[in-house]
């Protein structure tokens, strides 16, 4: 058996699942200063009745970081940084310990201005003194060459509690994502290392003896032991959570939208052939690109409970939320009242619905009805062009080969899947619209924990090699080590391949080879004076985000416990 | 985080699948570090630097801009195609106000592929930068436009496409031909009987650095363009002119390159040449993103940069102030140059050599010297691979007499032609015979 926990901004969901069948479900309000509290009330419902020992997995989505940041929960940091030629290190200035050591190394990862290693000795000796006791250390083209890094690193290991290095937290390339990812995965480290020390003593408490993973943003898990050395995989993992939990109940396998309508927003995720798409770096944290990969969502601000607003003649729609719709007691008449007020729904107190937009409506010299149908086109459209828009993003992608602009299949959605408290009004209205198959999938509701408990391990990696050289670099899994002149493309996919299943393996997950994608496999003849001095290979390979069962929607019988 | 002053559309199309050969300069790998380089720089995280894909220019496209035989297939291979569509991409954006500028990072290159083409010349088929100027013409109409060629080798192909046309104005900085491939480029160069000074040949002297360069930018091409006042800038952006080329002999920096950008201003940059691919290209392209986008590019440095070892001799850099004294007058005091006439026809006969394929095709321009339009332009066209071509190009403000001249000579049987190809703009009208 398995449980699925998404712990998110106002609720805490938990299921428990035994193969294709829904077992239990629960949900209990999120308490900020007591998330333990959350997950035991969850536990214990759906535990009910049942034994512990037989669950095998508890997967974990939770805010604990992202919340963290928000509310400057974090550690001081200092951050150590190697640049070069370029865009100007000060450029990603992040942290009150932000510190440049001169040094270059260039794209190929060959020094080109030796380290300073006086000012490495003061900025640390400065930073200790300070009391900081967490880093982030990261140069230029570091996954082309660790050595500065690992230069620091070896600096800095008696005295720190926690080092984040740039090669080992990504192998893509991008210099000032990297910092910020390293920042804020030293920042959270801490607050994240006290939560898993106590929700391991708790979930003892629960006789629970399965293994725990994290929920990361790309809608995969990392087991506890690897979320301690990248905590800030974790960031946003509920709207992955929730897009995997539709993998999982709709069995979708098509180019697919889902949108998630809330009470402030609707997220919008797009799935081709029944995989979610993935941002093409990673997701920005406070405004600040970084390289944790991440489920691509577009979110609009239009909810069930936007306001409603006229402006010289034009409804508008959120983005602003006051309060709850007048139907539950709210004092200004939101989308949901509109609703209400066009016989499209029937929620709550349908009289104070009418009854608000009507007041609207007067002052503006329109009746309450004209005024609602109004608000609705106005969130449709909205919804409708967003959508337009993403899928016109996505098909732009850019590419590199001719072969890709010649054949690349355009994605094409012909199919919505709507979750969400709302979701079943917008049914017909998006159908209208759009002209699409619109789905709204039973168990919506606990569809983030349902993801969260049926998902599997991701993992990624880049290799790249230079015969030329005979080098042969795996960043992430702090490989740099020699190779033979007849090293090839597919010796370096097979390498990628195995190291990939090997670091799984390590990490306690097993996977079979045909599970490994290898997204780019690429041999560049390199030429010096006009004859062929050797082969630059680029290798990309992935573990895609899935889920390991479909849950059985036929007769579940199970009733979400929400008096926890 | 970084921000840039005017918005930049760059197309990168590096062609990762396509090479002329195993091991020529335009080859698979030449833009795969300039890719690390904005990679790891985050060069599309800039809030208004944008990355695009390029379009795929259509036989039309090519058509309405060059007399290709014996056929368009056999000329434009799919690379060329999407080349070419890259630029196009860049005018759409600019065109459309989607960005303010546009950078076409794409190869294979272009610049020396003339009027007609009848195979590779300069590792260059079509001219990416003529399809482009012809396809936004078609689009958004006649406009004034300047092409500046900074690659090291005089673009020998735009200058001929654009002989003829005054609305056009062809400005090529390059390598002195005594010293380079292709061998023109002189200042008598200056453009055809009616478009006189609308070609400007700058020859500038081997080891010419970041000083002589700007030099000449300054004093030759920034009044030249003042007072042309074009619609649109377009920089056909080679990269040759760096000190570590490995095919030219100059001594031109990323820095040079970016405040070449500064102060030229390009609406769209094109790339052409440049094969120091690891130790030039990245930080150049770097330095003209950077630039073009008003971003600060003061530390875009090459590792290995000296500007002491690489700036001109006191000689040379007399040598370039003399040469761009007389400069201006090549287009405000244009001297005509030594015209053939045959009746109303100005006359060009000539032997274009394409390196590539080592072929030579001879060639005769018949140009109208018409008082109502521009004049049809009759070129034939022999090698001896297709053997006697015939191409046809009527304006766009062509008059019914050039009209009638035209379509009577393209539907004439039994001419001695293998071939002929119809470029009407005016009716929009691109045709073969048979």
């Amino acid at each position: 058996m398995r449980i699925g926990i998404d712990i998110g901004g106002t609720h805490t969901d938990g299921v428990l699942v035994d193969g294709e069948r829904l077992i239990a479900a629960a949900k209990a309000p999120t308490l900020y200063d007591n998330l333990l509290e959350s997950i035991g009330r969850v536990l214990s419902s759906i535990l009910l009745n049942q034994d512990p020992k037989k669950v095998t997995t508890l997967n974990l989505s939770t805010t604990l970081n992202t919340n963290a940041i928000v509310t400057g929960n974090i550690d001081p940091v200092g951050v150590l940084v190697v640049g070069g030629p370029g865009i100007a290190v000060e450029t990603y200035r992040v942290g009150s310990h932000y510190h440049l050591i001169p040094g270059s190394l260039d794209h190929l990862g060959t020094e080109t201005a030796p380290l300073d290693s006086e000012e490495l000795q003061t900025v640390v000796a400065g930073c200790f003194e300070k009391g900081v006791k967490t880093f982030a250390v990261v140069s230029k083209f570091s996954p082309r060459n660790p050595v500065y890094e690992n230069l620091i690193r070896a600096h800095l290991q008696e005295q720190a509690d926690f080092i984040s290095s740039g090669h080992l937290i990504s192998g893509q390339l991008n210099f000032g994502r990297r910092i910020h990812t390293c920042y804020y995965n030293s920042a959270v480290w801490r607050n994240f290392y006290t939560f898993s020390t106590a929700l391991m003593e708790s979930l003892q408490g629960f006789d629970i003896e399965a293994e725990v993973n994290i929920l990361k943003a790309d809608g995969g898990t990392m087991p506890m032991a690897r979320a301690l050395e990248t905590p800030v995989q974790s960031i946003f993992s509920g709207p992955a959570a929730s897009a995997m939990g539709i993998l999982a109940i709709t069995r979708t396998d098509t180019d697919s939208l889902i949108l998630d309508i809330g009470g402030t927003t609707t997220d919008i995720a797009i799935f081709a052939g029944g995989q979610p798409l993935l941002e093409r770096e990673g997701i920005s944290i406070e405004g600040r690109p970084t390289l944790v990969r991440a489920i691509h969502v577009e979110s609009i601000g239009i909810g069930g409970d936007s306001l409603l607003q006229v402006e010289q003649a034009a409804v508008l729609v959120g983005p602003q939320r006051l309060g709850p719709c007048m139907a539950r007691g709210g004092a200004l008449p939101t989308l949901m009242d509109a609703f209400n007020v066009l016989n499209l729904a029937a929620f709550g107190d349908v009289e104070r619905s009418a009854g608000g937009v009507e007041a609207l409506a007067v002052r503006s010299g329109m009746t309450g009805r004209q005024l609602a149908a109004k608000a609705v086109d106005t969130a449709i459209n909205a919804i409708s062009a967003k959508i337009e828009d993403l899928i016109a993003l996505v098909n732009s992608r850019p590419v590199y080969t001719i072969h890709e602009i010649l054949e690349d299949r355009p994605i094409a959605p012909a199919q919505l899947i709507i979750i969400g408290g709302p979701a079943a009004v917008f049914q017909e209205l998006l159908r209208t619209r759009l002209g699409m198959e619109v789905v709204v999938p039973p168990l919506y509701e606990v569809a983030n924990a349902i993801g969260a408990a049926l998902t599997r391990s991701t993992a990624y990696l880049d290799l790249t090699a230079d015969t030329a050289k005979g080098k042969v670099s795996v960043p992430r899994l702090a490989i740099y080590r020699s190779i033979p002149r007849s090293y090839d493309l597919d010796t370096a996919i097979g390498e990628a391949r195995s190291l990939l299943i090997g670091d799984l393996e390590q990490a306690g997950v097993s996977i079979s080879p045909e599970e490994v994608q290898i997204t780019q496999a690429d041999s560049f003849n390199i030429v010096e004076d006009f004859y062929t001095a050797g082969r630059n290979i680029r290798v990309v390979a992935q573990v895609q985000p899935a889920v390991i069962a479909h849950i059985d929607t036929g007769n579940t019988g199970v009733r979400v416990n929400s008096r926890t | 985080m970084l921000k840039a002053k005017s918005t930049l559309g760059v197309i990168f199309f590096p062609a990762y699948d396509w090479a002329i050969s195993e091991t020529h300069p335009e080859r698979e790998e030449r833009l795969l570090y300039t890719q690390d380089q904005f990679r790891e720089e985050g060069l599309f995280d800039i809030q208004g630097i944008t990355e695009h894909r390029p379009l795929r220019a259509t036989d039309q496209d090519i058509l309405r801009t060059h007399f290709c035989f014996p056929s368009v297939d056999a000329i434009a291979t799919e690379s060329h195609r999407i080349s070419a569509g890259g630029a196009i991409q860049a005018a759409r954006l600019v065109l459309e106000k989607e960005t303010r500028r546009a950078f076409a990072l794409v190869r294979p290159p272009g610049h020396h592929a003339m009027k007609v083409v009848q195979g590779n010349r300069g590792f260059c088929n079509v001219n990416i930068e003529a399809v482009m100027v012809e396809w936004l013409r078609e689009h958004y109409g006649q406009k004034r436009i300047a092409i500046v060629d900074t690659d090291c080798h005089h673009g020998d192909g735009t200058q001929d496409v654009y002989w003829h046309d005054p609305d056009v104005l062809f400005i090529s900085m390059h390598q002195d031909g005594r010293t380079l491939y292709p061998g023109s480029g002189f200042p008598e160069e200056n453009g055809g009987p009616r478009a006189a000074g609308r070609t400007v040949n700058i020859p500038l002297p081997p080891n010419t650095s970041d000083e002589g360069y700007l030099h000449a930018l300054e004093h030759v091409v920034l009044p030249i363009l003042a007072d042309f006042k074009p619609d649109l800038v377009i920089n056909s952006a080679g990269q040759d002119n760096h000190y570590s080329d490995p095919i030219t002999n100059m001594c031109f920096s990323a820095q040079g390159y970016a405040r070449l950008n500064a102060m030229l201003r390009p609406d769209i940059a094109v790339l052409e040449g440049g094969y120091a691919i690891k130790g030039a290209l990245p930080y150049v392209n770097l330095g003209i993103c950077l630039a073009m986008a008003g971003c600060d590019y003061s530390a875009v440095l090459e590792p290995d940069f000296n500007p002491e070892q690489i700036r001109e001799q006191p000689d040379t850099m007399n040598y370039i102030k003399r040469l761009c004294q007389q400069m201006t007058d090549v287009y405000f005091y244009p001297k005509p140059g030594s015209v053939e006439k045959e009746g109303h026809y100005f006359i060009r006969n000539r032997d274009i050599f394409y390196d590539t394929e080592n072929i030579t095709e001879k060639q005769r321009e018949e140009l109208k010297d018409c008082d109502s339009c521009a004049g049809i332009r009759i070129i034939q066209s022999r090698t001896r691979r297709t053997g006697a071509c015939l191409g046809i190009e009527l304006p766009f403000n062509c008059c019914p007499a050039c009209e009638q001249e035209g379509y009577e000579r393209f539907n004439r049987q039994h001419d001695g032609f293998q071939i002929a190809q119809m470029l009407d703009r005016k009716n929009k009208h691109y045709a073969y015979r048979p």
